[in-house]
């Protein structure tokens, strides 16, 4: 019963199958498992006599069950010709659609989860539009409820953008306008492949107003221009602003142009109602099926009907006004069993050189499949070149030729038809690789790998400027009809870490370290036999099965998906696109039901600045009393509620001489805006809306049972806050669609007052006078919250007067702004402006957390021990209180750094490399590294977008800090000088002393950094320098370390009556390294997943791997000592 | 106990001056045969090895081996505190954690004294061979000192090329180029005459820096000998002397520049 007693007999002559087939191993689980199951098994146990089942093996092997489980599932249909030649799996195939569907009486659901457009030469006959071709015809993919993927043509919506018009302008002009503009559209063109005949399908007077000041109730006459193609758009408007256009009675005069920068999926999208990733509804009748078997031009004439463009089992045509887009809520906010692919690749590189898509081979692919709802993969196949020895639970098909490898994984990912495609770095280097390679290799059919027939997907280079992100070199690869969701992407947007390698993300989100293989020992693996590509392939499996995983933990595919149905932005331009298009997208669908249109804005940078958020000067000092923070929630928002501020309400100071004061108001930035009583704004409307159905998402988060819905919804209530809150950015963004700093500087100017208010009142009401045991002092605020010390004793009572203090304050506040009580920090550490650390309080019993802001604890600039001996005493000092215990442990840390006994990792700093070396003004540390790296091995020397880990070596006396570092790894293998000096003042001092002087006073600084601890200092001897190799090591000593006259004895004559004791003082030093050796073996042997393997892994983010090299060394050296008592 | 009672007490100071600029602390050897120091500097590219025989010492006791690790810039601080001719007494006991310095004024009638705390510090004794070199050049030290601090202004490094007619530096670098060559002059029998015993000529490059660090001791003696064989690092060696005491030597060890190699 197991997956291939079911392989079809693939091979069907002609040579292009697989070479070896009967690699697949049913492990331990399945008793049936037929010839080649058994003889595979046989195998497994001939090399390695032993019954230990790997751990990485057992994780495989789970699968047996989830595998047997889908054997139930329908047979295949339809196989496609370019598979014939090929193998196939039905485990592999979608379900099948059932006999009974039929466009006459089925009304066909689907989740929709990427839109785009083509270009049909000719309408099709009853469909709304242009009668006479081109035309665009919007296609959506998605997938049913039963798992069917589909590709929905949606015909008849033509592209269009709206022009200001003269005054005089009616409609009368219009036609005399469509016939000029015509003309000067077909002149300006370079080309006319399509063969447009008309450009301009109609002009029409409509009535709307610009979203963009206030002017007034009534709406004005704006002139509607739709065209042919979307691409017409930009010359039309370009033609119309430059008055190149003529008319009749109106001459030459110059247009301008509304929303005519949106491209054109996102103007179906909101014109009809769709968001991201939504469900879509054809109602029966409505639409018609492809025929599947039709293949050619004259198929379809012999035979009727139309053939089909895409792979996707349900292909059909549909008018836009019939197809009903469903809003994500009630029933509708269900998420489809897609299919998430995990892929990665290895290459077998040469030495010291990256490997090139056009010299070196793809060795092996692993893939996971996935269906969303589900956490284990209910496919696990690698492709290998070359045979390799079976491995439990997962399915190993290998080829002698590498063009077969290729193509064979091309039908592969046509046959599991993923929605989604992730993987580690999969965008910029798996993907680009095989494309490249396959170019490279002829393999012409491997290119089609997204779902219509006829694109072949390519990779191009983009660059991302975004104020986010910072520049990004990025490939753009187009898979169509298949979302690329690359994880490390996403990764890079949503989290600040220290390395984005995929072994330091699993340990910081999984907790486990996973092993790497350098991509120099991935050659001679390959190059070994069976076993060691065996080897190689679980190490390929686990890194494609660790994106899956991550996704699932992290929650990204249901979060982004819940971003774009709020926003309503197809899936993947949340990847791909920065963040305003969120904002304009819902921005244009509220602008629509009010008839308001947005001009087309001219980006220009300005240098204006505006003032930014308000910092109470903080009272510095250590707080041995609970501190009461108040908050104000959601503070940009709701003021720009509270006050109507938005475009539509915008006045220009002129405006506001004939107006009735009562109508508007004046913000203290000196902006004008009139009163949500003359006209209420769509942003603050948008808001309500976003915060409205937050709180309709967290209400149902609470009484949600199901798991997965809960995440659904927690992932939605999580969008709705970003996406509220990134409004008030999308208007300060200078270079933004439609930027306008009267709303943002008013915005700030509001908070900034408020919150100086704020501390006002609290300072004037609790007070001695009023009755209050203590006068309130606010020692601190910032942006949306102060924090008040209302000389309460406990933590309860701080609550009490906290809420009380709240509710207030912001009785003084237009609703919706509210001050509500947050938290209480106690004892509090207010270091500086946005630097303080404290425990925070919720509840009167015990502290949630600790919580640190602004210190070296979370900051990625510096290496992980400032981090963790902040953190240690940190907690030593709050939650303790024990500051005298957090001294000893900061000193017993400096000792440890002096006398080289720290682990090298945590002194690891990392850098981004993020310009070259030309583009850097000041010489730096990273960038110097980088350089000298290229010059020992270009390959795996760290590329532009990096982060470049290294250490501070000693140097002689001035030498500037960016000569100074190496990389760990050459540290730890020559044995060079760490800069303790520099780790010590540069590190670890400001830091220390930040946090100890509020209390310990004055004196910190002399007692930390230059006490006793600081007097034993242990100087390693390089094995690189230029004088290492004509030095002789001196015996020493080992009791006292003076110089030995005779070389061999261990010890001096004074020592000698102490040989026992030094002696076994050293064994035991022997033993206990000896000891960490062994543990820290057996835990990287764990993390392989093998226990008779040697241990290959490479992995620069692991702690444990500097840990082993340096205990290796440690441990030679020890050794060596403890021989010289042998004589 | 360790004491050693050193007559001129500003020897030490002018000993200081010459390493202090390459280490920034180091463990002092003692022993009967006298106080030796050896270390490598911070960035391991050249090594300093000086002796002070025990016979330079006005009066020297050294019951034990001991190694005393000292900070240099301490060191200096309190060396500070004396005057050029004051009497100098270094003392120790066996296995202390201080090592005190006593400066008697000439005349007997100001005694001051300074306790240090000493470094545990845990490092290699590194020493170089004795060899035979291919050509030993003696020169007056402040002739060396002028001649690296001139043509450090050239470049990174200055090659060192030696010939029976004499020794040439010199040094290329953005503004141009410095040559100076001091010829043999055997004529004469003065104290500024350069003598090259010559086996065969030899031309090596050094760092600039380092040179410069080494002339810092040039106050220390009058005259100062480069050793050089191809291939093995150059020594610089100048004796610790004054007029009537021979107290022994400081040498300085560098490895040549090795053609296409930046560091």
């Amino acid at each position: 019963m197991s997956q291939w007693n079911k392989r079809k007999p693939g091979v069907s002559g002609g040579g292009g199958g697989p070479s070896k087939q009967g690699n697949n191993n049913s492990g331990g689980s399945s008793n049936n498992g037929g010839n080649v199951a058994k003889k595979a098994r046989s195998n497994y146990n001939n090399t390695e006599d032993d019954d230990m089942m790997d751990t990485e093996e057992m994780e495989m092997a789970f699968l047996e069950d989830s595998e047997m489980m889908d054997d139930d599932m329908p047979g295949h249909i339809g196989q496609e010709d370019e598979t014939a030649k090929s193998i196939t799996y039905e485990q592999w195939d979608r379900p099948s659609v059932g006999k009974d569907f039929s466009p006459k009486t089925t009304n066909l659901t689907f989740q929709q989860l990427d839109v785009d457009h083509y270009i049909h030469s000719k309408p099709i006959p009853g469909m709304p539009g242009a009668k006479i071709g081109p035309v665009p015809v919007l296609r959506m993919y998605g997938v049913t409820d039963d798992g069917h993927s589909v590709c929905c043509h949606v015909h008849g919506f033509s592209p269009y953008f709206y022009v200001a018009v003269p005054q005089n302008f009616n409609a009368s002009h219009c036609g005399p306008l469509k016939a000029s503009l015509n003309q000067v559209i077909l002149k300006d063109m370079r080309s006319n492949k399509q063969e447009v005949t008309e450009p301009v399908l109609m002009i029409e007077i409509v009535q709307k107003m610009n979203i963009y000041g206030y002017q007034g109730e009534s709406k004005v006459p704006f002139a509607k221009i739709t065209l042919a193609m979307p691409k017409l758009i930009a010359p039309a408007k370009r033609l119309l602003e430059k008055a190149e256009v003529y008319v009749p009675g109106l001459g030459n005069c110059p247009y301008a142009a509304f929303e005519s920068n949106l491209d054109f999926e996102s103007r179906f999208m909101v014109d009809r109602d769709v968001v991201g990733c939504n469900w879509i509804e054809l109602p029966a009748g409505k639409y018609t099926v492809r025929n599947a078997n039709l293949t050619s031009k004259s198929d379809e004439i012999t035979r009727g009907g139309v053939s089909t463009m895409s792979r996707c089992q349900i292909e059909a045509d549909i008018a836009y006004d019939k197809m009903i887009s469903h809003a994500p809520e009630g029933e509708w906010s269900k998420v489809a069993p897609f299919r998430i692919l995990s892929f990665d690749i290895e290459c077998a590189g040469r030495k010291g050189v990256f490997p090139e898509p056009d010299k070196d081979p793809v060795i092996q692919i692993a893939n996971m499949v996935v269906r969303q709802g589900e956490s284990e993969p209910f496919i696990k196949t690698i492709f290998t070149l070359k045979t390799c020895a079976a491995i439990i639970g997962s399915h190993v098909i290998s080829y002698d030729n590498e063009t077969e490898l290729l193509q064979a994984w091309g039908d592969f990912v046509r046959k599991v038809d993923p929605d989604l495609i992730t993987g580690y770095n999969i965008n910029n280097f798996d993907l680009w690789y095989l494309l490249n390679r396959a170019t490279h290799l002829k393999a012409t059919n491997f290119h089609f790998l997204g779902r219509i027939r006829n694109i072949p997907s390519v990779a191009r280079d983009v660059v991302l400027q975004s104020k986010q992100m910072g520049r990004r070199e990025n490939k753009s690869i187009n898979i169509e009809g298949r979302v690329i969701f690359d994880l490390l992407l996403v990764l890079v947007r949503d989290y600040k870490l220290r390395s984005y390698t995929l072994n330091s993300v699993s340990f910081h989100f999984l907790g486990e370290q996973k092993e790497d293989v350098h991509h120099s020992i991935i050659t001679d693996l390959q190059n070994g036999n069976e076993q060691t590509r065996r080897r190689l392939a679980v190490y390929c499996l686990k890194d494609a099965l660790l994106p899956l995983r991550l996704l699932d933990k992290l929650m990204c595919v249901i979060n982004y998906m819940e971003m774009a149905r709020v926003t309503g932005v197809p899936l993947h331009y949340l990847l791909t696109r920065g963040q305003q298009i969120k904002v304009v997208s819902q921005l244009l669908r509220k602008a629509k039901e009010h008839d308001y249109i947005m001009p087309t804005y001219q980006g220009t940078v300005s240098d204006e600045q505006f003032e930014g958020a308000t910092v109470i000067e903080p009272l510095r000092g250590y707080y041995d009393v609970p501190i009461a923070t108040l908050d104000f929630t959601s503070l940009y928002p709701s003021i720009m509620m509270a006050h109507n501020l938005c475009y539509t309400s915008l006045l220009r100071p002129s405006q506001t001489g004939s107006m009735d004061p009562d109508k508007f108001i004046r913000t203290p930035s000196n902006n004008f805006f009139v009163k949500a009583s003359v006209r209420k704004g769509i942003l603050p409307v948008i808001l309500e809306d976003l915060l409205a159905a937050r709180k309709k998402a967290k209400t149902d988060l609470k009484n949600e049972k199901d798991p997965f819905k809960r995440k659904v919804l927690d992932g939605r209530q999580l969008a709705l806050k970003i996406s509220a809150n990134s409004v008030y950015g999308f208007t300060g963004a200078q270079v933004g669609k439609l930027p306008c700093l009267e709303i943002s500087q008013s915005v700030t100017s509001f908070g900034r007052m408020m919150i100086e208010q704020t501390k006002n009142e609290v300072e004037k009401k609790y007070v001695v006078e009023n009755g209050y045991a203590h006068d309130a002092k606010v020692i601190y605020g910032d942006t949306d919250s102060v924090m008040v010390r209302f000389g309460a004793k406990t933590v309860a009572e701080a609550m009490v007067l906290g809420k009380e203090a709240a509710e207030f304050v912001s009785t003084k506040f237009v609703s919706p702004i509210k001050l509500e009580f947050e938290k209480v920090y106690f004892p509090y550490l207010l270091i500086n402006k946005k630097r303080y650390a404290g425990l925070y309080f919720t509840k009167p019993e015990i502290h949630d957390k600790m919580d640190c802001k602004g210190l070296e604890t979370v900051r990625r600039d510096n290496c992980p021990l400032v981090a963790n001996v902040l953190n240690t005493c940190l907690e030593k000092i709050l939650v303790e209180r024990d500051p005298t215990g957090a001294v000893a442990y900061a000193k017993s840390v400096i000792s440890d750094l002096l006398r080289n006994k720290l682990d090298i990792s945590q002194l690891v700093i990392t850098k981004e490399l993020t310009k070259t070396e030309k583009e850097y003004a000041a010489k730096q540390a990273h960038v110097e590294l980088a350089n000298k790296m290229k010059k020992r091995d270009a390959g795996t020397a760290p590329k532009l977008g990096d982060r470049v880990p290294y250490v501070i070596i000693a140097a002689a006396k001035n030498t500037p800090a960016y000569q100074k570092a190496e990389d760990p790894i050459y540290v730890l293998e020559n044995n060079i000088p760490i800069d303790a000096i520099y780790y010590l003042e540069n590190q670890l001092s400001k830091p220390l002393t930040r946090i100890f002087e509020p209390i310990l006073g004055e004196k910190t600084e002399s007692d930390l950094l230059r006490g006793d601890h600081t007097r034993t200092k242990v100087l390693v001897t390089s094995k690189v320098g230029a004088l290492a190799m004509f030095t002789k090591k001196k015996a020493t000593c080992i009791g006292c370390r003076s110089v030995l006259k005779d070389e061999k004895s261990a010890l001096c004559g004074y020592c000698m009556p102490k040989e026992s004791h030094i002696y076994m003082k050293e064994l035991s030093t022997l033993s206990s390294l000896e000891t960490k050796f062994n543990r820290l073996w057996a835990q990287c042997q764990r993390c392989q997943g093998s226990l008779h393997e040697d241990i290959l892994c490479t992995s620069r983010d692991c702690p444990i791997f500097y840990m082993r090299k340096k205990v290796i060394i440690d441990l030679e050296e020890q050794d060596k000592l403890v021989r010289r008592f042998d004589f | 106990m360790f004491e050693a009672r050193l007559a001129e007490g500003g020897i030490l100071k002018k000993v200081l001056d010459a390493i202090k600029e390459l280490l920034n602390e180091a463990s002092f050897d003692c022993s009967e045969a006298g106080l030796q120091l050896q270390a490598m500097d911070n960035s391991h590219v050249s090594l300093v090895s000086l002796n002070l025989r025990a016979e330079g010492f006005e009066n020297y006791r050294c019951d034990r081996n001991m190694s005393m690790g000292m900070n240099l810039a301490s060191l200096v601080k309190i060396m500070k505190c004396s005057a050029n001719d004051d009497v100098l007494t270094i003392k120790a006991q066996d296995n202390a954690d201080v090592v005190t310095f006593v400066f008697e004024s000439k005349n007997g009638d100001r005694v001051s004294d300074f306790d240090m705390k000493l470094m545990n510090l845990d490092q290699e004794h590194l020493g170089i061979p004795e060899t035979d070199y291919a050509c030993v050049i003696k020169m007056p030290s402040n002739e060396f000192a002028k001649i690296v601090r001139d043509l450090s202004q050239f470049g990174e490094s200055i090659a060192i090329a030696c010939s029976k007619q004499g020794v040439k530096f010199s040094s290329t670098g953005d503004i141009g180029t410095g040559n100076i060559k001091l010829a043999q002059n055997s004529s004469a029998d003065s104290d500024d005459k350069v003598v090259v015993d010559l086996q065969e000529p030899v031309t090596l490059t050094f760092a600039s820096r380092y040179l410069n660090s080494f002339a810092k001791a040039a106050g220390l003696s009058e005259k100062v000998t480069l050793s050089m064989s191809p291939d093995v690092p150059l020594v610089v060696e100048f004796k610790v002397a004054t007029s009537d005491n021979d107290y022994g030597y400081i040498r300085y060890y560098l490895a040549p520049k090795i053609e296409d190699e930046d560091s």
